[in-house]
Parts: C-alpha cells; sequence; structure tokens
C-alpha cells in the first residue's frame, strides 16, 4: 500500500553504487521519487491515525503505533526499491528518515479526530 | 478534578466534524482563488537570459567529469572569459535591484494578493470560530499532556480544573490549522505545499540580484579541478566483461 507508484522513474541512474566519488544521479527523478516517499508518508500518517482513533489507542500506544507504521513504510519502500537503495536515492536517510517527524502532527489530528467520534461522545 | 467529562453528542455534530469540514473547504477554496488571482507576467528577456546561462553553467560544473580536459578547458574559457564570456559581468553594469524591484510593481502586487489569500480566509475562519464556538471543551486528544500546554490546548478556557487533554473548540481550530497540511499535500498536489516555501525564498530573495550569482558561478567554473571519468569507467566496463566471459 505504501509503496504505490513508488519508484516510478526506475532508469535512474545508470551506473549504480559502484562508482561512488562519482555522483551520476537525475535530479529529477530523484526529486521525483522523493516527492512519491513524501506523499506515501503522509498518506500513512493520515491512515494511521484513523487506525489508531478507531482502535482507540491512548497515550504512549498510539506514537509506538505511529512508529511501527513508519518503520513498516521504510521496510516496504526498501523493497520496493529491491534493497538497492542507491539506485533511485542518493543516502538511506531518504528512505529510513525522511517525512517521519513532517508527518506526526497530521497523525496527532487524525488520531484524536477519530479517537473523539468513536470513544468519546 | 474532573475524570471523565461527559460531552454531549451534539458538539461532534455541530462543532468538530462541521470544523474540520470547513477547514479542510476553505483550504480548497483558497487554492483555486489563489490560482485564479496569479497574474501571468512575461519574464524580462534579460532576467530569463542569465538564468540560462546560469543553468548551463551549473550543468557543465556537475558533468565536468564526463567530458575530455581539452573540451572541458575550451567550454570554461567560453563561459569565464575576461573580455566576452557568458559569465563574466562588466564593471558598472551591475543594476540595483532594489530599484529594479520597486520599478517593477506587478511584483509587490503579485505578492500582497498571495498574502492576503492567505490572511483574510484564516482571519475569517478564526472569527467565526471565535464567535460561535467560544468557551466550551470540543474534543480531547488521546494522550496526556503537561500543565504547560493549558495555554495552548484550552484557548478560551478560564478553568485550570479541567483536564489538559480537552480541548477548546479554539484549539482545536488551530490543531487542525497545523495538521491538515498534509492532507492538503495530498488532495491539491504539491504545488500548494510548495506555495509556503516559495514564499519564504521570494521574501528572503527580495533583493535578489542576477548579477552576482553571475559572478559567483564564474568564480566556482573557475576552481573547479577537471578529472576526466573516462579511465574509470573503462576500468569499470572491463571488471564487468570479464565477470560476462567467465
Amino acid at each position: 500500500m505504501a509503496v504505490e507508484g513508488d519508484p516510478r522513474a526506475s532508469a535512474k541512474k545508470s551506473l549504480g553504487d559502484a562508482l561512488d566519488d562519482l555522483p551520476i544521479f537525475n535530479a529529477d527523478n530523484l526529486q521525483n521519487n522523493i516527492k512519491s516517499i513524501y506523499y506515501s508518508r503522509t498518506f500513512l500518517s493520515i491512515i494511521g491515525g484513523v487506525i489508531a482513533g478507531i482502535w482507540g489507542f491512548t497515550g504512549l500506544t498510539g506514537f509506538i503505533f505511529y512508529f511501527i507504521v513508519m518503520a513498516a513504510a521504510s521496510f516496504s519502500l526498501a523493497a520496493k526499491a529491491k534493497f538497492s537503495v542507491h539506485a533511485y536515492f542518493d543516502s538511506w536517510s531518504r528512505i529510513l528518515l525522511d517525512g517521519i517527524f513532517g508527518g506526526l502532527m497530521s497523525f496527532v489530528l487524525f488520531w484524536t479526530f477519530a479517537y473523539d467520534i468513536v470513544h468519546i461522545f | 478534578m474532573a475524570e471523565d467529562l461527559v460531552l454531549d453528542t451534539a458538539i461532534r455534530d455541530w462543532v468538530l466534524v462541521p470544523l474540520s469540514v470547513v477547514m479542510v473547504l476553505i483550504g480548497v477554496l483558497r487554492y483555486f482563488v489563489s490560482k485564479l488571482m496569479r497574474s501571468h507576467q512575461a519574464p524580462d528577456l534579460k532576467v530569463v537570459k542569465e538564468g540560462q546561462v546560469i543553468l548551463r553553467a551549473r550543468n557543465l560544473r556537475a558533468a565536468a567529469g564526463f567530458i575530455p580536459a581539452k573540451s572541458f578547458r575550451a567550454r570554461k574559457i567560453y563561459y569565464t572569459n575576461e573580455e566576452n564570456g557568458l559569465l563574466h559581468v562588466p564593471k558598472g553594469q551591475a543594476q540595483n535591484a532594489q530599484a529594479q524591484m520597486f520599478s517593477d510593481p506587478n511584483l509587490a502586487m503579485d505578492m500582497m494578493k498571495k498574502n492576503l489569500s492567505m490572511i483574510i480566509p484564516q482571519t475569517l475562519t478564526f472569527a467565526w470560530v471565535n464567535f460561535f464556538f467560544s468557551g466550551f471543551v470540543a474534543a480531547k486528544i488521546p494522550f496526556p499532556l503537561t500543565h504547560r500546554f493549558r495555554g495552548m490546548l484550552q484557548n478560551g478556557i478560564d478553568l485550570s480544573t479541567v483536564d489538559v487533554s480537552y480541548v477548546s473548540s479554539r484549539s482545536w481550530y488551530f490543531l487542525n490549522l497545523f495538521g491538515l497540511r498534509g492532507l492538503f499535500s495530498l488532495i491539491l498536489g504539491e504545488e500548494n505545499a510548495m506555495d509556503d516555501t516559495q514564499r519564504m525564498m521570494q521574501m528572503s530573495g527580495f533583493g535578489f540580484d542576477p548579477t552576482k550569482s553571475l559572478g559567483a558561478e564564474k568564480d566556482s567554473i573557475d576552481i573547479i579541478q577537471h578529472e576526466w571519468a573516462l579511465p574509470k569507467l573503462e576500468k569499470r566496463a572491463e571488471d564487468v566483461l570479464k565477470k560476462l566471459v567467465k
């Protein structure tokens, strides 16, 4: 689910990681890949928030759930890139860390929203 | 200490859900309004030219390793020589950016329009929330917080005994304001998300001076150390072919 349309530009950089000292990548495609990661993370944080709210997580559990979702997203993104991250991104942190804290606000909002609607009223 | 407040379901139906829906719809509306108001002015020929030259120079710098030393030298001279190089700016021709800014009222107008399309809906929604929904608890966040957050989350309720995790409607508005950004970038595309950063860049680049960036590009081409990549690539190709042959 997270990986829908992820590395659209698969013909991205030709000579991958062997030539570490020589940066060969197409900036447009890299930008495109980063954007799709951002979208999938945002989408996941909203969906995750609604799910956490409906299941009625409170307190720390909810945040742990969020980070579990994000870890799963990181893993599936890496799997989508066939674990050769350097063919699609310039560093591992793009897949593992980018956008995790940006999505937190959306997660909290939708978590609160769903939780209130289902459990509080 | 009120342990469990019972919230009226009417609050959900008439405050919580409508507020969020209205915020989303206003965000969408704002997007389209600002799209309509955006004026397209013909870009200045000179500015476009300089921008393209800078782009070309940047490409040369990035791909310097892929051309032979001789070709690189030729291009370098083409860009940076002191007589008619593309990146060379004759002294005294540098235009005062501030003056240029004032001579072009469209730019300032555009910026003001953008700011207005941001501020007006926000003020209106805030006034609306304030007028109709002030003074009661609208939601409860599902995690505990310390008392420091009281001012932030219970804006508009002056009771010190209510548990901090209960949120007033005014603060629910603020939560929406920040949390919906992600949703907007999903439903409206990247343009909306980019708007903010672009505006920032415009603000900081108030006195943007193209001649300065030409000079900077010239300097960085001057100091680049050319190193041809082909020998390394040949070795790599050799390795690959050997592996294939085996």
